[in-house]
């Protein structure tokens, strides 16, 4: 198990190092000055200019530059943001925050009503519940996210009322932003109307979470049910019956735990996906994380916030697959088994 | 007594061709303690009938008889909860390929601990559970193994299949049933460990009294301790009797082949052609009518193709009009 985690993760360090250069080369394919491209300083302020220029080393051959560059990188020094002037590294996490709250809920909303409802299907084979789960979760599967986000916001904001259509929380609500996750900044805050402000983001909270977790939720629904029918037709299913055991405690230890199997690998993948929709949500819901911020930086050309936008959430979704994976490895004996194997 | 008493079983499955009966008149006893050797080929319907002991026959298919009965029971007129609670208690069955009927993910402690009934210790649970652990080392002694605290933190994975058969043969036994069905428990297995499981059954079945209900493909694989064999070949029944009588002396053609097919038999020469049957057992859509040997047996005429009665010869009872014995016919 040390041997393959050590493994995994140095094909993440690896992953992400290979990242950072396709970062660095962003900077020479981007139109404009590379040096302006990288750390948001124009050539026209000739002096933060030049001390930019001597601080990433621009004078000197393009590894010595990439070698600065990483330095910075790491140092959290990420350049400015060309619209803004603010650094790109403080206004990151409040965003990343603000997408990981979405990202989280989605996934846990997907992953409970997923796998439940996927086990119902399976254990009612062929009957209409099954049918009806089956159909509704196959359409649900084949509507886009942004027609969808936009059907809801039709439906439940502008018809029935019951949602504001857009952002994070009332802004008469006075928040300070820390971790950029609404529900952890009221809860961290220590003003007198919590409770209400509480509400308030849960309203506006609830819509684009529910669009978010509809692809996944669909996809782990088919996941589930089909593993569940595979581990069924497992033989030591049939030998725990004939050994008298209970229906209940089949399906608890030994059904359930062995359908999971597949649907935890699966759920890295799910994530990559639900990252993919998160940024079309976060433009339509106006939500302000990474996603919309990382579009509106395209629109203004705003490269140093590009690349940073571009870095975080490539990073997040290979940090979240190689977390899964050894998951995975760890919760399995078996899956270890044919990893040592093929060491 | 007989604890098992199975009189003209039949069971009829649809196929796209329409019913077939897969199993055709088939007769088994089975008396307390004893072990039965059930033989036939693949595809003979053996298995099935275990099922059918057990009670695990999908519910569409037909199941008739004129008497399955266990014990006191009439198991074709009990209800399915009332059958799975007599074959939780008073049966058990282990498999081929036993490594596949233990699950994958939980250590072989956990699945044997969980066999073994707990609501008749006495005690709260924390010294409950010490019993169970007392009582599942004591059940892996019983099979032969030794190391006991290795095994049971081990996954199922982890085992060769002699010890994988050893574990399923421990749940099998642990809540003390009547009747164990062994369904090939030592098919694809080493020469070594297929006696030691062998010995084993023979053992509890000694021990215990408890009946086992053998099933295997090869009258090589008889074992000594099987008081009697019964020959099955497509659902019917073709001889059944005290094992040593059926050996020495067989009457139907199909014990006879089998018996000349092996390869220690006395009869055949050396670098002579082993005596064999033509062809392959059919398969469900073409199953010929009367005798479903009939196509494959050398003594066939035209009378095969209405199926022989059960006729008895000394201690055995066969099935078929041209015996390779003449036997003095009751009719």
């Amino acid at each position: 198990m040390i041997y393959y985690s050590l493994r995994r993760l140095f094909l993440l360090v690896i992953t992400l190092w290979l990242l950072t250069i396709f970062i660095f080369l962003l900077n020479y394919l981007f139109p404009g000055d590379p040096l302006t491209n990288m750390t948001g300083i124009r050539a026209g302020d000739e002096f933060a200019y030049n001390i930019a220029r001597q601080a990433y080393a621009f004078d000197q051959s393009i590894f010595t530059q990439y070698w600065h560059f990483l330095e910075h990188l790491l140092s959290g020094n990420w350049g400015q943001s060309l619209v803004t002037q603010r650094p790109v590294f403080d206004d990151i996490l409040p965003l990343l925050g603000a997408t990981l709250e979405l990202s989280i809920l989605a996934m846990l909303i997907s992953l409970v009503f997923g796998v439940s409802l996927g086990l119902y299907a399976a254990l009612n084979l062929h009957r209409p519940a099954d049918t009806i789960i089956m159909g509704i979760s196959l359409s649900a599967y084949s509507v886009p996210v942004f027609w969808l986000a936009q059907l809801l916001i039709l439906l439940f904001a502008v018809k029935l009322g019951w949602t504001p259509i857009s952002s994070q929380i009332n802004p008469l609500f006075d928040i300070d932003v820390v971790t950029g996750s609404i529900l952890t900044d009221i809860v961290l805050s220590d003003v007198p109307y919590r409770a209400a402000a509480f509400a308030d983001a849960l309203n506006h909270l609830w819509l684009p979470v529910i669009v978010l977790a509809v692809m996944p939720l669909t996809m782990l629904i088919r996941i589930t049910r089909d593993a569940m029918l595979d581990v069924l037709q497992k033989n030591y299913i049939r030998a725990a019956r004939a050994r008298g055991l209970s229906e209940a405690r089949i399906m608890l230890r030994h059904g359930l735990p062995n359908a999971m199997q597949p649907v935890v690998r699966q759920l890295g993948l799910q994530f990559s996906i639900l990252m993919s929709n998160i940024i079309i949500a976060e433009m339509i819901f106006n939500w302000p994380g990474i996603g919309s911020w990382l579009v509106k930086s395209i629109y203004e050309r705003d490269y140093p916030v590009l690349q940073g936008g571009l870095l975080t959430l490539a990073a997040l979704i290979l940090l979240v697959n190689v977390l899964v994976e050894l998951f995975h490895a760890w919760h399995y004996p078996q899956v270890r088994k044919e990893l040592y194997a093929e060491r | 007594m007989n604890i098992l008493d199975i009189r003209n079983l039949s069971i009829e499955i649809e196929t796209s061709n329409g019913p077939v009966r897969v199993i055709d008149k088939l007769s088994l006893q089975l008396a307390e303690g004893e072990i039965h050797t059930l033989i036939g080929e693949s595809g003979s319907g053996k298995s099935l009938l275990a099922k059918a002991i057990l009670g695990f026959i999908n519910p569409r298919w037909k199941i008739t008889a004129d008497r399955l009965w266990w014990r006191q029971y009439d198991l074709l007129a009990l209800s399915r909860a009332q059958r799975r609670q007599i074959t939780g208690r008073d049966m058990a069955m282990i498999f081929q390929n036993p490594g596949t009927y233990l699950d994958p993910n939980s250590t072989v402690g956990e699945q044997l601990r969980e066999s073994i009934p707990s609501h008749d210790l006495p005690g709260n649970i924390l010294t409950r559970r010490k019993q169970i652990q007392k009582r599942a080392e004591e059940l892996m002694h019983r099979v032969g193994i030794k190391d006991h605290d290795a095994i049971l933190e081990s996954y199922p994975f982890e085992l060769s299949d002699g010890v994988a058969q050893k574990i399923s043969i421990a749940m099998a036994i642990a809540h003390r049933p009547k009747l164990l069905i062994a369904d090939e428990p030592t098919t694809a297995m080493e020469p070594n460990m297929r006696s030691q499981i062998y010995r084993l059954l023979a053992k509890l079945s000694a021990g215990d009294g408890m009946s086992i209900l053998m099933i295997t493909q090869d009258l090589t694989a008889v074992i000594p301790e099987s008081k009697r064999i019964s020959l099955v070949y497509c659902g019917q029944l073709m001889e059944t009797g005290p094992t040593e009588d059926v050996m020495r002396e067989p009457v139907q053609p199909y014990t006879g082949a089998m018996l000349s097919t092996s390869l220690f038999s006395s009869e055949t020469k050396p670098k002579s052609r082993l005596p064999t049957l033509t062809g392959a057992i059919p398969t469900l859509q073409h199953m010929p009518i009367g005798c479903r040997l009939g196509p494959r047996c050398p003594n066939a005429r035209r009378a095969c193709i209405e199926q022989p009665p059960l006729r008895s010869y000394k201690k055995h009872e066969f099935a078929c009009h041209y015996p390779l014995i003449e036997v003095d016919s009751h009719d």
